[in-house]
């Protein structure tokens, strides 16, 4: 199988807290891969530790046969990213804040006004980005990681914040983007709905374990053999990481 | 190269190259106007006429200078953290550490611009207004250089704080605490007062000699290299959590 992204046994530990508990992850190459989880099971700090943001406390990865640190530069010009909030500077407009980006990656001027068509921020591009409401902010956001088309894009729940129409706006455009410039998205959600809409392979977290790991046909596979009606998928889910819950409780009596 | 003009982008709309350029305007201002009011009691002072046109105007210019480096420093830094700017900085393929450095060329070249101006005003005082034949250039240029180098160990140190704190109140306040410490340290005559850089840049306000001293400039020297040497090596070691 050619997989763009892997890791090994990846963990991240704090002092008496593990968010990331040796998680490994095959990411297929022009896939969109479903990082699924309830609000502080790691995925974000998964994605920090694929972007260099955090180091881990043991395992390893490999981007596009590429590993960090040595290899620092050349992966993150290969990597579209947005993690957790959108980032900017508020005194610059939201086309200043990716002639910045544009600068550092060496682009074309034009890849700006593609990234903010991309978005649909065209005509609010000459407004200074404190100005921008958090739906605006977020679209920012997306094009500064979308900026260049780069073969890689790492999606931690970009469609917080929008209106209906904008999540559902931004969601088709999530799912186009591998068939319109071969691309390779890791999008996270702790909604199975939404992943479910978009993802090729889903990989479930929960306190920092993998719980499954694999297709979305094979999680239906696994929904019925578990007895869940499998076209309940977000049943699934919830049951999963309920039972992982459970389980961890009664480690924790022990 | 590329990350110094990038740096410079940034910087659109936050007023760090206004400020420091404004107080070099100021800092002339204020020493013509001084200079022209106080003329007769500035020159009856019992020191040598350069002594008098150095040292005498210094203390106030110097004081201007302190507070926009201080205010300097924490907006190069503000427009990093306001709207998280920094963490996507640290998902893109540049160098960290040469921003850093990118930030401290900024303001040490907008600095050197402000000292200059103060500095055509001191020349146009001493040709115009002091006795015939007392003005010497060179004495003007030796203490322009050692104010400033005197100057650079509170921006180093500035710079390096800034870096530090997310909340601009932080290093805001840390400035104003050296600059009241320095003030009551300055004219102590314990050596070991100097490590304090603040106690440096406030050297050449309180002595009633233009001629530099060599052991504060051995000192800001070190200074220099040690804060600079921690912001770099705090911007290429600490990551962004």
């Amino acid at each position: 199988m050619n997989y763009i992204i892997t890791t090994e046994q990846l963990t991240k530990k704090y002092k008496n807290f593990i968010s990331v508990n040796k998680v490994s992850l095959h990411i297929r190459k022009g896939s969109i891969y479903g990082f699924l989880g309830p609000n502080g099971a790691g995925k974000s700090t998964t994605m920090k530790i694929l972007l260099g943001l955090t180091v881990p406390t043991k395992g390893s990865f490999t981007i596009n046969g590429k590993q960090f640190p040595d290899d620092r530069l050349k992966i993150l010009k290969e990597i579209g990213s947005f993690i957790e909030s959108p980032s900017f500077y508020s005194n610059l407009t939201g086309r200043e804040n990716l002639e910045i980006i544009r600068r550092i990656l060496g682009l074309k001027k034009n890849s700006v006004e593609d990234a903010l068509e991309l978005v649909g921020l065209t005509e609010f591009g000459d407004r200074l980005a404190k100005k921008y409401s958090l739906g605006m902010k977020q679209r920012l956001g997306l094009a500064g990681a979308l900026l260049g088309r780069p073969p890689i894009l790492i999606l931690d729940e970009p469609t917080n914040g929008l209106d209906p129409s904008g999540i559902h706006e931004i969601r088709n455009l999530i799912k186009s983007l591998p068939a319109l410039y071969d691309c390779t998205i890791l999008i996270s959600s702790h909604m199975l709905s939404e992943i479910e809409l978009i993802a090729d392979d889903i990989g479930i977290l929960n306190h920092g374990r993998i719980l499954f790991e694999g297709t979305l046909d094979e999680l239906r596979q696994n929904a019925l053999q578990s007895g869940y009606a499998a076209e309940n998928l977000e049943e699934v889910f919830l049951s999963m990481v309920e039972k992982d819950n459970t389980a961890r409780k009664q480690r924790t009596k022990l | 190269m590329m990350t110094f003009v990038i740096e410079l982008r940034k910087e659109k709309r936050t007023g760090v190259i206004a400020l420091l350029l404004g107080v070099g305007i100021l800092g002339a201002a204020y020493a013509f106007i001084n200079f022209i009011v106080r003329k007769e009691t500035l020159l009856n002072i019992p020191l040598a006429p350069m002594d008098v046109l150095l040292t005498q105007l210094y203390g106030m210019i110097m004081i201007m200078n302190m507070f926009a480096i201080i205010v300097a420093a924490c907006m190069i830094y503000n427009i990093e953290f306001k709207g998280n700017a920094l963490k996507k900085m640290y998902m893109l393929p540049i160098n960290i550490t040469s921003m850093y450095f990118s930030k401290f060329l900024i303001i040490t070249v907008m600095f050197i611009l402000a000292v200059a101006l103060q500095n055509v005003a001191l020349v146009q005082i001493g040709m115009t207004y002091l006795p015939q034949g007392a003005f010497e250039l060179v004495t003007l240029i030796t203490f322009a250089g050692y104010s400033f180098i005197t100057s650079m160990p509170v921006l180093s140190f500035m710079l390096l704080v800034s870096s530090c704190f997310e909340n601009m109140w932080f290093p805001l306040g840390i400035g104003v605490a050296g600059f009241l410490s320095g003030m009551a340290l300055a004219t102590s005559d314990i050596r070991l007062m100097l490590i304090h850089p603040f106690v440096v840049m406030l050297k050449p306000a309180v002595a009633m000699s233009a001629q530099p001293d060599m052991a504060v400039i051995i000192v800001s020297a070190m200074e220099i290299v040690l804060f600079l040497g921690a912001g770099l090596w705090m911007s290429k070691k600490l990551h962004y959590e």
